[in-house]
């Protein structure tokens, strides 16, 4: 998972993230961007995400460990 | 006591239809056999083709393939129709959804979802035509799109090209196959409350959802109100109909 800051940067439309970032505080967070973030971690790591779990995420370091749990 | 008329009736026909385990495949393969059609049923998921023939009345045949496997799609298929006879239609349902922004698109997502969508309708009809599948007199493919392949959607790009690509197939295998009395139509159905709709609604919120219901003027369709339409165009009652993207969409695409 060492380049997951870098996919996220550009799923986030930024040049870098911090872990500390609020997803709800990037300027393109939408609904497409939400879906952006399911596809990403279904496709780049077999993760199924749903709506809810990810709206319950509140930081970029947040998702990432979400990730990473479901991934097992 | 005379028979009753039933212009749908697909007694001695015999269909195959792909994903036949659930949704629309389920209830199509249910009305189909009602409506008298001798089947070979395909899915991958080998309890649920089971559930559903166990459900039918007519003489059934399950067949659990890799519909995406096109190197062993054939020879299977052959071996199950020298035994069960040759085929008058098929109708080919097996299909995924993939709700993908472009932002995280790839070119491996488009050809993975073009794998179930819509490569297989071109092989399944290949083989159909063949002399050995093809029970000859008048024949019937069936395809199934979206409406997602008339009108655009975000996120939606993937599965949207896999759809609207069947419209391709459709018209081109039309010209290509009317001359050996073989018909080919589609239908492009709205949002139908199956599984696989259960599956996206864990991808969107609450709203969104609700809001799809209010796009369809005769609000979200069922999975026999797709069944009806596909016996009608295996039926001989379409024999002048090919070519047609035919919506069932509750009036979706009516706006």
């Amino acid at each position: 998972m060492e380049n997951i800051l870098t996919d996220l940067a550009e799923i986030m439309e930024v040049e870098k993230v911090a872990e500390s970032d609020k997803l709800t505080e990037f300027d393109c967070w939408d609904s497409l961007t939400a879906l952006s973030i399911i596809a990403f971690a279904d496709e780049n790591y077999k993760v199924t995400l749903s709506n809810k779990e990810l709206l319950e995420v509140e930081t970029i370091g947040g998702l990432i460990e979400l990730i990473k749990t479901k991934k097992g | 006591m005379t028979e009753r008329y039933n212009p749908l009736c697909l007694a001695g026909k015999n269909i195959l239809v792909t994903g036949a385990a659930s949704g629309i495949g389920k209830a199509t393969s249910l009305l189909l056999s009602k409506l008298g059609a001798n089947l070979l049923l395909i899915d991958l998921n080998e309890i649920e083709l089971n559930a559903t023939i166990d459900k039918c009345s007519s003489n059934v045949i399950g067949l659990v393939l890799d519909i995406t496997k096109s190197e062993v799609l054939k020879e299977k298929i052959s071996r199950v129709v020298a035994e069960f006879g040759k085929l008058n239609g098929i109708t080919h349902l097996a299909g995924k959804p993939s709700i993908v922004p472009l932002k995280t698109m790839s070119q491996k997502i488009c050809t993975d979802i073009f794998q179930i969508n819509t490569y297989p309708a071109i092989e399944l009809s290949r083989i159909f035509i063949n002399r050995n599948i093809f029970a000859g007199g008048s024949g019937s493919i069936v395809l199934i799109s979206s409406v997602y392949g008339l009108v655009g959607s975000s996120a939606n790009v993937a599965y949207a090209t896999s759809k609207a690509a069947l419209h391709g197939v459709t018209k081109s295998l039309a010209i290509e196959l009317a001359p050996k009395n073989i018909r080919v139509n589609c239908i492009a159905p709205g949002f139908i409350k199956t599984e696989m709709m259960s599956e996206n609604k864990k991808l969107f919120n609450d709203d969104y959802m609700n809001s799809l219901s209010s796009l369809h003027p005769l609000g979200l369709g069922e999975p026999d109100d797709v069944a009806y339409a596909i016996a009608f165009l295996l039926s001989d009652v379409s024999k002048w109909i090919t070519g047609s993207i035919l919506s069932v969409d509750g009036g979706f695409t009516a706006q």
